[in-house]
């Protein structure tokens, strides 16, 4: 995957878990979960749909890595790299 | 046969919390021991009329904008949208102490603020506080039983006061005599004065159908009148379940909603854990159909009245058959955008003594009898305060504590369990936990929280 269509991955999940979420003037290097009114429960679903659509185990000491739109990118592109 | 995920009870809080599994993994199924789901919350038909058995308002009211609100993060975690449910809000309530004072409130917190004010106005400055205290205070934070009585007490110093707003709190979710913990408290004030309350425009039985559909959509499964008499396990390990008929189910995971003692109970030859905590509360309930009567001085503008005659407000388990001095008055059809229907409802509700129905319930007349002398008692005491009915009646139906344990095996047909709660939902096996009434939140938003909360934290991270 590049790495825009990893942002449209995370986006497109985001949105599954709240279609009325508000990505104009999302600010890709500050944190999601205030950005977009998401909470702990919310952000365990991203965890869970990574894993649902590419079996990607993420531990919990990683979720750090996912607080932001380009900080998943960086996460993320080595693991999806040949999908 | 293998399931990864087994939830035992088809309630609201395992209707939740399979919802939630089937989201990421729909090897899940229900099983639910009667042939309908709902557990407490459900319904029945009499004269072809559908009758629902606990619902008088839904807690936790929130507009559709609020994405922190309980009712908005709950849907969220269940993918429904929430325009598959009308909400109808409460017109007004109120706590009715006869004798002494009167507390209104309905979802514009204002009204309960400004009656704070002018009733108690020497308490108001501290009632303000608590409205500060309760909006920074975190309810979740794991932490030892703390008196909310106490804290009231020495922070409004009124007793009245302190007495009326634990009322409707108590009623709608305390387990624990003349009490409250300080959580419980906190969570209760906010799903009913801060939120307040709505029902659906549908029954309770379309809300059950729209969960049904919705989980079977995502692949989940379902068996009812399966009930489940063993949970099998091996050094703290559940390896699957053993049903009424000698059938076993395999397992990786097990979720139980039918309680901690409960649970505990199926649990064949486990270490015996003593049993804390042991007062349960039992309720009675008289729902009345009416006929429509354009002359009854019913009130038309009220939800619900939580009232208390007694010179104290005193919330534990009668000596009596039932406690009628204090209780709940529902008014089901009185909610904004209600369609209006061909009948009334209204519905008592009281603190009853399970014992005493228990023991009554082997002679069935005896018990018939008791139940329309309490209802005719009640009415004899409430029809001063809310208008005659009694000529209108056309059906009337009471649940005791003994239909409730019946109907949905909860120990001595406590509504709200044991007063002692394991907020971690952990009972000490790896792959077993509770959610729902014994996990604490309770409710029917509650009940569902809690199914979600405890799949979150105990079964998808590890599926
Ligand atoms: C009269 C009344 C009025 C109420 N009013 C309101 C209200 O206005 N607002 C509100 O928010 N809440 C209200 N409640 C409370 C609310 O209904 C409950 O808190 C909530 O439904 C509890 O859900 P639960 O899933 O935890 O438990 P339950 O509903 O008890 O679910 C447990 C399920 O497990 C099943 N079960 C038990 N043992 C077994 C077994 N061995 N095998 C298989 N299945 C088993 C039971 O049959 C049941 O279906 C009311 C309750 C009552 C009774």
């Amino acid at each position: 995957m590049t790495n825009d269509e990893i942002k449209d991955l995370v986006l497109d999940i985001i949105e599954g878990i709240d279609d009325e979420a508000d990505f104009a003037s999302l600010d890709p290097d500050q944190p999601l979960r205030e950005q977009l009114d998401l909470d702990s429960m919310d952000f365990l679903d991203i965890v869970m749909e990574l894993r649902k659509r590419h079996q990607l185990q993420i531990p919990e000491q990683d979720y750090p890595n996912l607080a932001t739109l380009n900080s998943c990118v960086t996460y993320l592109a080595p693991l999806l790299k040949d999908v | 046969m293998k399931i990864p995920v087994l939830v035992i009870g088809g309630g609201l809080s395992g209707i939740a919390a399979a919802i939630r599994i089937a989201r990421f993994a729909p090897d899940v199924q229900i099983l639910e021991q009667h042939s309908r789901l709902g557990g407490l919350n459900s319904y029945f038909y009499r004269n072809q009329t559908l009758f629902e058995t606990g619902l008088h308002a839904i807690t936790n009211y929130a507009e559709a904008g609020d994405k922190k609100a309980p009712l908005n993060r709950l849907l969220r975690q269940l993918k429904l949208r929430r325009r598959e449910i009308s909400f109808c809000q409460q017109l007004e309530s109120r706590v009715e102490f006869y004798g002494h004072e009167t507390l209104r409130f309905s979802n514009q917190f204002e009204l309960l603020d400004s009656e704070v004010h002018s009733k108690f106005p020497q308490a108001y400055g501290p009632f303000r506080q608590l409205i500060a205290f309760i909006d920074e205070f975190d309810p979740f934070a794991p932490a030892p039983f703390r008196s909310a009585k106490t804290y009231l007490s020495e922070l409004l110093g009124n007793r009245l006061l302190v007495d009326m707003l634990l009322c409707p709190l108590m009623f709608y979710g305390s387990s624990y005599e003349n009490d409250m913990d300080l959580s419980q408290f906190a969570i209760m004030f906010r799903a009913i004065y801060i939120e307040g309350m709505f029902r659906p425009k549908g029954s309770i039985k379309d809300f059950l159908d729209l969960l049904t559909s919705h989980y079977k959509l995502m692949g989940g499964s379902i068996r009812t009148k399966c009930q489940v008499k063993k949970i099998l396990h091996c050094k703290g390990q559940v390896t699957g379940v053993e049903l009424n008929s000698g059938e076993t189910i395999e397992c990786d995971h097990l979720l139980s909603t039918i309680g901690s003692d409960e649970t505990m109970a199926l649990l064949e030859d486990a270490p015996a854990k003593s049993m804390k905590g042991d007062t349960r509360l039992g309720f009675i309930e008289t729902i009345y159909e009416l006929k429509r009567d354009e002359a009854d001085s019913l009130p038309t503008d009220t939800t619900i009245i939580f009232y208390n005659k007694g010179e104290n407000f005193n919330y534990s388990s009668p000596d009596d058959y039932i406690d009628n001095k204090s209780g709940v008055i529902c008014f089901p059809g009185n909610f904004s955008g209600l369609p209006a229907k061909e009948k009334k409802e209204i519905r008592f509700t009281h603190l009853a003594n399970y014992s005493k129905w228990k023991k009554l319930a082997s002679d069935p007349e005896a018990y018939l009898a008791k139940k329309f002398a309490t209802s005719k008692e009640s009415r004899h005491l409430l029809e001063p305060f809310i208008g005659r009915f009694n000529h209108n009646i056309v059906f009337e139906n009471t649940f005791t504590p003994v239909t409730i344990e019946r109907y949905t095996s909860k120990r001595k047909g406590a509504i709200y369990g044991n007063p002692v709660k394991i907020k971690d939902g952990n009972i000490g096996y790896k792959n077993l936990f509770i959610a729902g009434t014994d996990q604490g939140f309770l409710g029917i938003i509650g009940s569902m929280l809690s199914g979600v909360s405890i799949v979150n934290q105990h079964i998808l991270p590890k599926l």
